[in-house]
């Protein structure tokens, strides 16, 4: 049987929870799944497993972690049904390489694994979609993560910029200490996929808290009007929808060096959703939510009641942005008064505003009275 | 000097009315109304005249209609026959007279019948650009052909010939109308091409070439050799005889008795009828017919109105019939590739108001028919395309009044035209068509005609409700065998690779998920004949005793030669059964039908049925009807027993169906969510 519930890693005390190793037994659960689905062939059975379900109705809060984590509904993927059958085959396609891979000593991207799946016949990926939704499910399946199936996703160089001071292990296999704030060119300190212990350790820092920011232009906003020295601050750019390195990033600066993580992002629905994967936990990543998530981040803004006291200019809400809204209010993650509160009034107001709109009264303005003020209202400054 | 009465005075205001005028005043009715439609008439009156010239004389028509611009709206329009040729004497009063002609008396189904038609054209032509008709015709006895330049004096009616030519024309025989009016040429819904492709469709013996002002040359060949049945002319029925019309008929008659032209020159009534009705009125059987007086005439009609006649005979019409149909459809329409030609349907004969009349429909679905507009409807009265009107056509609002829904079409609120990828054709035969106006653009409501319609468009419907229920079964099908040919196969042998072992026997996966008895038919044309092998696969987890029937066309049954031979047939109805041998799971068995090269039939054609499993475990044939009375085998009638109690119970497999699928949850989060 496979497994009812995703934990992964299996954790032996609360210090090490957060360190997965890539661990000699990483292949034995795939080769699992083939015996069982073997087994039901030689059987004469209908070829199936079953999964927790990975949507919104099946996450539940754990409150002793403080996030959301997937709940015990299961969903069948049987051989009986086309898109079924092809996921089967495909999962044995993906086993087989991943087993190819550790033989070899090589790892792919997650972009590669899509191409790879060229020569693999009727059980081709029709998009990169299908392909990460595969490798998710098989971390769940096998309670491992992708890493350990030698699968990981491109660079993408999340920015930090803050006086922080890691030591990294870089390619050569050499350490170097680096402080994100006097190290660093403008562009900051890139985040490498890989943001684990044996290759980031965090050596001191006397930031007071940490900004996630959404969008590009603000970050550089803030870099440039020295925000990070004024207010004692680690700047982390978000690049939209954060990957999960920069979130893991996150949750280890919040739990290692006890730093107070704020969430600043644009006003829409999108940039809640944003927030939501930060500190509750992704739906579709639900089952790595207490290795992920920072229960303790909070939403500074820009939220709908600041677009109208600081009178924003800002877009109407279009059909798309409303039904997103609308889901968030039946998404349990939101399930609380103020976050009610909050998309109700965006959706009444029907109105958007983008984090640069605060460009309106000057250049210093976020940084000399937006965020000094939204700060202390907080009680982070 | 005594002033003129006041009859003195109107008789001097009345004169003859000059056909210039009349035609002013009915630019409407004969189709003259706007510049488009002038052109698209003057092609219809051409192209009538020279079908019906061509079918009289028993040749197979072929036109060649030629459009040219001669400045802005002007167009010369051209129209050339293979018919007969029409004799000198006879050009001027065809072409150059109105209200002349051969038809105007026969009780018989026509294209064109008052008579004023092409000269109505030639009289538009004269009118709009001052320009004569140019008719050419040959006929086979003369060496050459004659050409004519006519055009019309209005004032009495009669032609006047420009000038007489003969000419040298490289056919045996036919005529050419060549007309210069004012016009416009525009393509589209209602253009001449329109106009000639439905021609085409109704008249598959016709070969129709259209040259358009741009030079494009569109051809619609021959699809059949076989002429179209002659309609027979037919004597007048009483119940469509008007009292005018029986006083004329009574004066004209050469009958000595009035006896005798009752039950001569009328249809439907019996000698003893007519003793009967002349008694009842008082008239003597042999009073001669001429001195039937007017009000005996009034009690004449009313006493056969009353009496018991035979009905109108269905002769005087002619049906395209469902073969002509289906080849003009397919002839005209191939290119769009369509999915499904459904069997025509041709309604029997039924009779109102005197005249017999009949509906026939054609259904074709799907291929490059665009499948988000409303439906395209073709209308045909008398094998004559109608191309206005639509929306006051008795045939539109027909369609428009079902509800489409049920036979898997999209309907706003289950009325008015349904949309999707569909043709409907339509055919009115009558000897009296009742259109709404004499433009003889649209069929009027009519209780019995109506019912006729519905009835047809029903019967088609039905085949297309069969046809998009046989392929949504067969797209299920089509996935499930992609899961079994393709996809296990190979999953099967991933896993197996993996745990080191040897691949295991599918068998019993393969029919679990199959579950269902697979009928398959294909086609193979060669020299030695056309073969329809049909594969019976029984892809369920255990044995089977089937019984599979087929119904073939009956009049392809006789050429038909089965192998294995059936145990038992029915050929007047075109129906073959035999008994299966016992089939294990994964186990088939083949059933070949062979007819002679060339035979017009189509796996398609072929209905097969089966008995001994319920329907839900079986695709590519359909349970067998309850009225074919055959006496089943006794291992067959148990098998159909187990297989309804089974059906009744639930599958043993359904528990699969309460389960979520994972694959169809996961679809909905595939949003702009998080990484």
């Amino acid at each position: 049987m496979p497994p009812k519930r995703a934990r992964t890693p299996p954790k032996t005390s609360e210090e090490d929870s957060d360190q997965p190793k890539i661990r000699a037994d990483a292949l034995a659960p795939t080769l699992d799944l083939a015996q069982q689905i073997y087994a039901q062939l030689a059987n004469g059975e209908i070829p199936r497993m079953r999964l927790p379900l990975r949507t919104k109705q099946n996450i539940t809060f754990q409150p002793r972690e403080g996030v959301w984590k997937l709940g015990r509904a299961l969903g069948t993927r049987s051989a009986r049904k086309l898109d079924g059958a092809l996921m089967l085959l495909r999962t044995f396609y993906l086993v087989d390489f991943i087993n190819e891979m550790s033989r070899d000593q090589k790892t792919s991207t997650l972009r590669e694994l899509y191409y790879i799946s060229e020569g693999w016949e009727e059980g081709k990926f029709h998009s990169e979609d299908e392909s990460n939704l595969l490798i998710e499910d098989l971390e769940v399946m096998c309670e491992r993560l992708r890493e350990e199936f030698r699968v990981h996703p491109e660079e993408n160089g999340a920015s930090v910029i803050g006086d922080l001071t890691i030591k990294e292990r870089n390619r050569k296999g050499i350490v170097k200490k680096i402080n994100c704030r006097d190290d660093v060119g403008d562009g900051g300190y890139s985040l490498p996929f890989n943001v684990e212990k044996e290759k980031i350790e965090f050596v001191s820092s006397n930031a007071k808290f940490v900004i996630a920011i959404e969008c590009g232009g603000m970050f550089d906003r803030l870099a440039e009007n020295g925000f990070d020295e004024d207010q004692n601050a680690v700047l982390v750019h978000l690049k939209g929808q954060p990957a999960r390195s920069t979130r893991r990033f996150l949750k280890r600066m919040t739990e290692e060096l006890k730093l107070p993580v704020v969430v600043f992002t644009d006003g829409d629905p999108w940039s809640f959703r944003i927030f939501a994967s930060v500190a509750f936990g992704a739906i579709k990543t639900a089952h790595l939510s207490h290795y992920l998530a920072t229960p303790s981040a909070e939403f500074l803004g820009v939220t709908a009641s600041d677009i109208e006291n600081y009178e924003l200019p800002s877009d109407s809400l279009t059909d798309q942005d409303i039904r997103a809204l609308q889901a968030e209010l039946t998404d349990p993650r939101f399930a609380t008064a103020e976050w009610r509160a909050e998309i109700e009034l965006m959706l009444k107001n029907g109105k958007k505003a983008e984090q640069q709109s605060l460009a309106k009264y000057g250049l210093n303005y976020v940084t000399d009275r937006y965020l000094p003020d939204k700060l202390r209202e907080m009680g982070v400054l | 000097m005594v002033p003129p009465t006041i009859a003195q005075q109107l008789a001097a205001k009345q004169r003859e009315i000059s056909v210039a005028e009349f035609f002013e005043r009915n630019r409407q009715i004969l189709g003259f109304d706007n510049l488009q439609r002038a052109l698209l008439t003057t092609v219809k009156e051409a192209v009538d005249n020279g079908l019906d010239a061509a079918e009289d004389a028993g040749i197979l028509p072929e036109l060649t209609v030629e459009i040219t611009r001669e400045s802005e709206d002007r167009y010369r329009v051209s129209v050339a026959d293979n018919g007969p040729g029409i004799l000198r004497k006879e050009i001027p009063n065809v072409f150059a007279r109105l209200l002349y002609g051969s038809r105007f008396h026969q009780n018989r189904q026509a294209r064109g019948q008052q008579g004023i038609g092409i000269s109505a054209a030639v009289l538009y032509a004269n009118l709009t650009t001052a320009r004569p008709a140019r008719i050419t015709s040959k006929v086979e006895e003369e060496e050459a052909a004659h050409v004519l330049e006519l055009s019309i004096d209005t004032k009495k009616n009669l032609p006047l010939v420009l000038s007489d030519d003969l000419e040298l024309w490289d056919r045996p025989h036919g005529t050419r109308v060549e007309l210069v009016v004012k016009a416009r040429y525009l393509r589209g819904r209602q253009s001449a091409l329109e106009y000639l492709r439905g021609t085409a469709i109704v008249n598959p013996h016709a070969r129709i070439v259209l040259v358009e002002p741009d030079g494009t040359r569109v051809t619609f060949e021959r699809a059949t050799t076989d002429p179209p049945v002659s309609p027979k002319e037919t004597l007048p029925h009483p119940y469509g005889l008007e009292l005018g019309e029986l006083g004329y008929l009574l004066k004209a008659t050469h009958r000595p008795s009035v006896v005798e032209f009752l039950t001569k020159d009328l249809q439907g009534v019996s000698s003893r009828t007519a003793r009967e009705v002349l008694a009842a009125i008082g008239v003597r059987p042999t009073a001669n017919p001429s001195s039937i007086s007017g009000e005996a005439q009034a009690r004449l009609l009313e006493g056969l109105h009353g009496a018991s006649l035979i009905a109108p005979s269905a002769e005087g019409l002619s049906p395209i019939g469902a073969t002509l149909i289906k080849r003009g459809l397919r002839n005209v329409l191939g290119e769009l590739r369509p999915e499904f030609f459904a069997p025509p349907v041709s309604r029997p004969p039924k009779v109102r108001g005197g005249f017999p009349f009949m509906v026939e429909v054609g259904l074709v679905y799907g291929g490059g028919l665009p499948s988000d507009q409303a439906i395209q409807i073709l209308r045909f009265a008398n094998r004559v395309p109608l191309l206005f009107q639509q929306g006051a056509c008795a045939i539109t609002n027909a369609i428009a009044s079902m509800d489409w829904r049920r036979y898997g079409l999209d309907q706003k609120g289950g009325s008015g035209l349904p949309v999707g990828p569909m043709l409907v054709l339509v055919h009115v035969a009558s000897t009296k068509i009742p259109f709404t106006s004499e433009a003889k653009e649209a069929i009027a409501e009519d209780p019995e005609l109506d019912k006729e319609l519905t009835l047809a468009l029903q019967s088609a419907a039905r085949h297309l409700r069969t046809h998009l229920s046989r392929k949504s079964r067969r797209e299920f099908a089509s996935d499930k065998f992609a899961i079994i040919q393709k996809i296990l196969p190979k999953l099967a042998e991933k896993t197996s690779h993996l745990v080191g072992k040897p691949v295991p026997d599918l068998t019993p996966v393969v029919t679990r998920i199959m579950d269902v008895v697979n009928v398959e038919g294909s086609l193979v044309s060669d020299a030695a004949g056309v073969r329809i092998p049909v594969e019976v696969t029984n892809y369920t987890p255990r044995a089977r005793v089937l019984e599979m029937f087929v119904e073939v066309p009956p009049e392809e049954m006789a050429l038909a030669r089965f192998d294995p031979a059936p145990d038992g047939t029915e050929p007047e109805l075109g129906r073959a059964w035999w008994t299966l041998p016992k089939l294990a799971p994964n186990g088939k068995t083949r059933l070949t039908l062979t007819f002679p090269p060339k035979t017009d039939v189509e796996a398609n054609d072929l209905d097969w049925y089966v008995a001994g499993i319920d329907e839900a475990h079986v695709l590519g044939a359909d349970p067998l009807p309850g009225d074919w009375d055959v006496r089943l085998p006794r291992t067959i009638v148990e098998a159909a027993e187990q297989a309804a109690t089974e059906g009744a119970a639930g599958t043993a497999e359904g528990e699969g169906d309460e389960e979520v699928d994972y694959d169809a949850a996961e679809a909905g989060t595939h949003t702009a969510e998080d990484e």
